[in-house]
């Protein structure tokens, strides 16, 4: 039973080492009705430091989620290496509504912690917390069939977040939602983020999202997926999710990523 | 909702709302009209429009009917009835949710096993029933048997469906939160397939009475199939009636009881 009260964290500014490392990762899939092979991920290196927040930005179908799903242990790496410097398995936020349908808001959070046999007086405590840290406090008893597209994700968060491991990844968290109700939870998760200072990787095919969120950001080509760009985001936090609109510089770097991602894939 | 009333006009409320008030009016036309064939076959019946050696009229089925409750006749066979049904019931159901959770979930069981329930399936219960009383003799085991077997497989099938049919995010997010094996049995495949589950238990409900009225028929002294049996061989048209009623009103009750149960359980399907 790890731990689920606060600890006392180091600041996300930089304490040194790598959090995930990986190198020469190549995955594909076999469809043997059709006798097909398709190569999602060929080749694939990067590192993420501790408390670091890496965005991993590329088009529909370009492996970035298999990416995810590896390090997140939900699939098998064909070869290469996946090695995570962490004391606990990597938390998830899924895409689509990963809430469970049969369980409350509260009970959705607990999840995590009912699972390991947590004390019902300690994961409440937990579960309040986390209630406040996403603003769910007032659902805290509502059934998922009840709430926004928005509200569902935040409970995602707040059960990814409930038993305090080191790793967060994020696969689209926020992409089946409005800009606004996007906007909002994208400088909730920075809040979050800064007070927690965990290690993020953030999937996305929103450029936009991965300047506003990430310090560094992964650029991948279309299928099979390769790593083309790695780019630090020069902006400092904490963050404002509007005002860094008018920076020039957020602009340049949408430039740049664009013209990366428009650019064709080498053969 | 206030600030809608004072918007728009009475006309247009009226109109808005005409729809909502048609709707209410045919569903309390819809509680009588059962109602008006009872009438029908009453009047039809006092003037001999109809045989009432076969259908004699209900307000003399009424009658059978309350001196069959006087005297607790009725009630003796109707628990000699849900007994065997309660009993066999569970026998089935139990074992099916059990195995079909297991194959949902297991591939390797599903294609092992899997085609053993599909060449079973189709043989029709009664058919079976003589071996079954030849096995298990006259008594109450082998009602219990049969409708237990009746049961099994639609529970099976229905679990194993609902199972299936879960979509994959469920399992990833029971993995990522360090579920182990029994725990994504209990804690998501389990209620994923609850919907289903409880699909299987009221159409398992309906088919129970059906065998059950069926094994009554030949090797029971006691049971509303039994009951209804003996009326024939005595031509007692009226107790008769009062058998295929009692035991349609049982079966309705069931279905009733069940549905309660999943309102309260699945509400979270709703939707």
């Amino acid at each position: 039973m790890q731990a689920v009260q606060e600890k006392v964290r180091p600041s996300p500014a930089k304490t040194a080492g790598a959090a995930i490392e990986v190198s020469h990762l190549t995955k594909a899939f076999y469809d043997s009705q059709d006798d097909r092979v398709t190569v999602a991920v060929s080749d694939v290196s990067f590192e993420v430091e501790r408390g670091e927040f890496v965005c991993i930005v590329g088009p529909s179908g370009c492996g970035k989620t298999t990416v995810l799903r590896i390090l997140a242990g939900l699939e098998d790496e064909l070869s290469g290496s996946v090695k995570l410097h962490s004391s606990t398995p990597p938390a998830m936020v899924f895409q689509e509504a990963s809430v469970l349908p049969w369980l409350t808001v509260s009970q959705n959070i607990a999840f995590p912690l009912s699972l390991k046999g947590v004390p019902r007086a300690q994961q409440e405590t937990r579960v309040r917390e986390m209630l406040t840290l996403t603003g769910l406090t007032d659902f805290a008893n509502a059934l998922p069939h009840q709430l926004s597209g928005g509200m569902k994700q935040r409970v995602s968060v707040a059960r990814a977040l409930v038993d305090d491991r080191d790793i967060l990844l994020m696969d689209e968290p926020f992409g089946a939602l409005d800009e606004q109700t996007r906007l909002v939870l994208q400088q909730e998760l920075l809040r979050i983020w800064e007070t927690t200072g965990k290690t993020v990787v953030f999937i996305t095919h929103s450029v936009d999202e991965a300047l506003t969120l990430a310090d560094r950001v992964l650029v991948m080509s279309p299928r099979p997926g390769r790593l083309v760009a790695d780019m630090r985001v020069p902006f400092e936090r904490p963050r404002d999710v509007v005002e860094m609109r008018r920076d020039k510089r957020f602009w340049d770097m949408t430039y740049e990523v664009w013209r990366l991602l428009a650019s064709p894939a080498e053969a | 909702m206030s600030t809608a009333t004072t918007i728009l006009t009475e006309d247009e409320l009226r109109r808005l709302k005409a729809p909502a008030r048609r709707e209410k009016l045919f569903r309390f036309a819809s509680y009588f009209s059962p109602l008006l064939l009872l009438l029908i076959w009453e009047l039809s019946s006092q003037f001999n429009l109809i045989d009432r050696r076969f259908f004699p009229a209900p307000s003399a089925i009424a009658e059978t009917a309350w001196r069959m409750i006087v005297s607790l006749e009725l009630f003796e066979h109707m628990g000699a009835t849900l007994r065997r049904v309660g009993i066999g019931y569970m026998m089935g159901a139990i074992p099916g949710i059990t195995l079909g959770l297991i194959l949902g979930l297991s591939q390797p069981a599903r294609r092992i096993l899997g085609p053993i329930f599909s060449a079973l399936y189709p043989v029709p219960k009664i058919a079976i029933l003589p071996l079954i009383l030849l096995i298990f003799g006259v008594g109450d085991a082998s009602k219990f048997v049969v409708i237990a077997i009746g049961v099994f497989f639609l529970m099976f099938y229905n679990t194993m469906g609902g199972v299936l049919q879960t979509p994959q995010i469920y399992m990833d997010v029971a993995k990522n939160a360090g579920a182990s094996r029994f725990q994504t049995f209990t804690r998501i495949a389990f209620p994923a397939a609850l919907p289903s589950i409880f699909t299987g238990l009221k159409l398992a409900a309906g088919s129970s009475y059906i065998i059950i009225a069926a094994a009554e028929f030949l090797g029971a002294r006691s049971g509303v199939g039994f009951f209804i049996w003996a009326s024939w061989q005595t031509f007692a048209v009226s107790r008769m009636f009062v058998g295929i009623v009692v035991i349609s009103v049982m079966g309705y009750l069931t279905i009733l009881a069940l549905e309660a149960l999943e309102r309260h359980f699945v509400a979270w399907a709703k939707n």
